[in-house]
This record gives C-alpha cells, structure tokens and sequence, in this order.
C-alpha cells in the first residue's frame, strides 16, 4: 500500500518529510489535515497523534511522527533507492561518521531550529493565526541568536562542504523548511555575502530537485 | 587512552552523558570547564567546542559534542558491554524509527519547555537576574500538558519508546530531576501514575544514582 503522508500542505515540518521521500523516490499519497479546522486536535487525529502535532506517517500500517525520526526511518528503509551515497551514515560500519551525523543533527535542533521555529511563531504564526501581536524584544533575541549560530556554521563550513562533513546527509536538508521561511520573508539573510561559506552551502542544499519539487507545498497525490 | 570528558560536575547536559557513560561502564577522565569562569568561551575552547557549549568527549582523539549525540556514539561503540539502548537501525528498523521518535518527542515536547523554564527558575536566579514569572508559568503549563500526554502514553507502554528502555528515556533524566527536585513539577504526581512509575524507574538505575551527585571521574 502506498505510503500515507498526513500534514499540511504547506507545514515546515511535513515539507521538510516531503523532501526526503523526494530524495529517495518514495511514491507516497498526501492526505491534507485542515488546518483551519483545527483537524490536528480532533480526537480521531488525536488518537494517531498524541501531541496533535503534524505530520505523521502511515507505512503500509506502521505509524510514526515526529519529521526528523520520519526522515531517519525512511534513509534507513529505502537506502538501497539511492544512486549515491546515504544521506543516513551507518551506525554499524561507519560509528564515528554516524556520530558527527548526531552531532550536527543535535546543532540543527538546538542552535539552528530552537530560534528559527520560536522566531517564525513569534514574528509570523502569533500575529496571522493566533492573533497575538509580536513580542518585538523577544523576536530580535530570537533572531540575533540565530544570526550568531549561523556566524559559528560559516567557520565550520570554511572547513568542510557540508554540516556533518563532506558528504550531504539528512541534517542539511533538516535545515531547509524553516531556514527558507525566515529567508525569504526576510528575517535573516543565508545568501549574505558576510557569510560566503553558509551562502555557497545554502544555494546547494535548495538547488536540489527534491526541495524544487516541494517547496511551493503539497497537493493531494502520490 | 581514557575517554576524555570535558564537563561541569552538575551541568544537566555533563550528566546526562555520564550517566550514559555508566550505563556501559565507561572509564572517563572528567576535565572540569569552569564555566561560571566563562572558560567555555574561551579562544582555545571554541577551537575545539566553535558554539562555545559544554560537554564534549575526546575519545582517544575523536571529538564529539552534543549530549545526545554523545550518549548515542557511546551505546553504538560500546554495544557489545551494555544493555541495548539503541535500536539497530538495520536489524529493527521500526523500533529504531519509533526510539527516534521518542527522541524527538523529548527534545520538542518536553526538554524545550523544561530547559526554558529552568532557565527562568533556577539559572536566572544563580546570576543574580530576575525570573520572568509570567514566562515560566507559561512554559511549564506547556511541560505539563505534554506530560498528561506522555501518561497516555505510558499506559499501554513502559518506556518512552515502546517496552524496551532507550537513551531516549535516559535524555529526560537531568532536566526532568533538576525541574522535579526544585518542585516545579511534579514528575511523581498521582495524577499521572504511569509517569510516576516510569520516573522512578528509570531514576532508580544505578547509572543515574552515581553521578547525581556530581559527576567526577572514574577510571
């Protein structure tokens, strides 16, 4: 059975699982969750979903949410899908690459994603869904914070061409919904030339047919 | 040459990785950064440590920082000499898939709010700043919902991930004690009996008994 995906059509964290089927070619069916009802806190969503969080998966009966453990399991199960090399190193012949994989996908979460989705609530979601204005202090903290870790990503990235190293893994593309959000609403710059490093790994990551293919949201079909 | 670890005593992140490091009794020399010194922002720290955070390992010369990527390199490495922590992501592909879901549901659903609130409570005071009340109450409201959840959740299963213990359960241990211990939650309340019996469950374990204390080194 075809691999169900349910979230939003245009939610960061279901783009951001959208990209990886893209990357390893899964054929999968979108079911949208009606944002504007309130579909991800009605008890039958709620029953699949505990939190109420969007998206999750349905494979062949096997449900999972949470987009990045999704991205895992799906590098994990469609491996042998890639021409090149895993976007997920192996824990079992590679532990040291695999380890730096854990490191940068922590950095992703804690350095990178914990300002840019408390930002994009701040300066985007509260004010246009929740009808609560911006805490303007609050949002610049956010955004300063944001701007320093991506001042720490240009010296790491002065030395290798991807986050986790010199080969593209999952964590790159982690980066990408909410990154592109703030970006292109111009809240921070990744293209600054202050920052050629983070600007050259930026055009690349999004240069990718599998963001191409999503990044404008999802409609329902496989 | 002994594992390296370059820490604080009673960092949250220093023990949840010494507690991780016991699980499969690891030797480790800890190296004490002095942070209240601003040692972790050091020219020579940032070399190795560029975000300026603590801790990281120097395992005979391989370096690695992030807590959880720590305590996931250590259960990989050291499989052989411990309990099975984590799934294997060839072998029992779903179960890994799920132990990372419940990784995720840890860091998003419980450490950003525990971690925010701590800060508030309890980092905030230690610098002589003033707590903002009205975001605490805030921020703990959020930890306390997402805990009603995780009492569903642990009805019908005993451990975070499904019914094997994982690092993802262990990953709760030192903000969940720091919050508990200051009684701003209460990760013991009747309320939420399967939260209560999974807390002193995994609290229980010898490894988190040794370093709660501190962490010091043991080799």
């Amino acid at each position: 059975m075809v691999l169900k995906l349910h979230g939003f059509f245009f939610s960061t964290c279901t783009l951001r699982v959208a990209t990886v089927l893209k990357e390893y070619n899964v054929p999968f069916e979108f079911v949208a969750v009606k944002l504007e009802e309130h579909g991800h806190k009605a008890p039958e969503y709620m029953q699949i979903q505990p939190f109420g969080q969007v998206p999750y998966i349905d494979d062949d009966g096997f449900v999972l949410y949470e987009s990045r453990a999704i991205c895992r399991y799906i590098a994990a199960k469609y491996r042998s899908n890639l021409a090149g090399p895993t976007l997920l190193p192996d824990v079992s012949t590679e532990v040291e690459k695999y380890a730096r994989f854990e490191q940068a996908a922590s950095v992703e979460a804690w350095n990178f994603d914990f300002y840019a989705s408390t930002a994009a609530a701040e300066l985007v979601y509260n004010p246009g869904y929740h009808g609560i204005p911006t805490n303007e202090v609050q949002a610049k903290k956010l955004i300063d914070s944001l701007n320093k870790t991506l001042d720490v990503y240009d010296q790491i990235l002065a030395k290798q061409k991807y986050v986790a190293g010199d080969d593209i893994t999952l964590v790159d593309l982690f980066h990408i919904t909410y990154g592109n959000f703030l970006h292109t609403k111009g809240f921070i710059n990744l293209e600054d030339e202050k920052r050629p490093n983070v600007r050259r790994w930026w055009r690349d990551i999004t240069s990718r047919p599998s963001w191409q293919a999503v990044k404008d949201g999802l409609s329902p079909s496989s | 040459m002994v594992l390296k670890f370059y820490g604080h005593p009673f960092s949250t992140c220093s023990l949840r990785v010494a507690t991780i490091l016991k699980e499969y009794n690891v030797p480790f020399e800890l190296i004490v950064v002095d942070v209240s010194k601003g040692a972790h922002k050091a020219p020579d720290y940032l070399k190795i440590q560029p975000f300026g955070q603590v801790p990281y390992i120097d395992d005979d010369g391989f370096i690695l920082y992030e807590s959880r990527a720590i305590g996931r390199y250590i259960a990989a490495k050291h499989r052989a000499s411990g309990p099975a922590l984590l799934p294997d992501v060839n072998t029992e592909t779903q179960k890994y898939a799920k132990f990372e879901q419940a990784a995720s549901v840890e860091a998003w659903n419980f450490d950003f709010y525990a971690s925010k609130a701590a800060a508030e409570l309890i980092f905030k005071p230690m610098r002589g700043l003033t707590p903002d009340e009205a975001r605490a109450k805030e921020l703990l409201e959020s930890l306390e919902n997402n805990l009603d959840v995780y009492d569903k959740i642990l009805a019908s299963q005993k451990y975070v991930a499904g019914d094997d213990i994982t690092l993802a359960d262990l990953f709760h241990i030192s903000y969940g004690n720091l919050l508990h211990s200051a009684k701003h939650i209460n990760l013991e309340d009747t309320k939420r009996p399967n939260v209560a019996r999974w807390w002193k469950d995994i609290t229980s374990r010898p490894s988190w008994q040794a370093v709660k204390g501190g962490v010091s080194s043991s080799a």
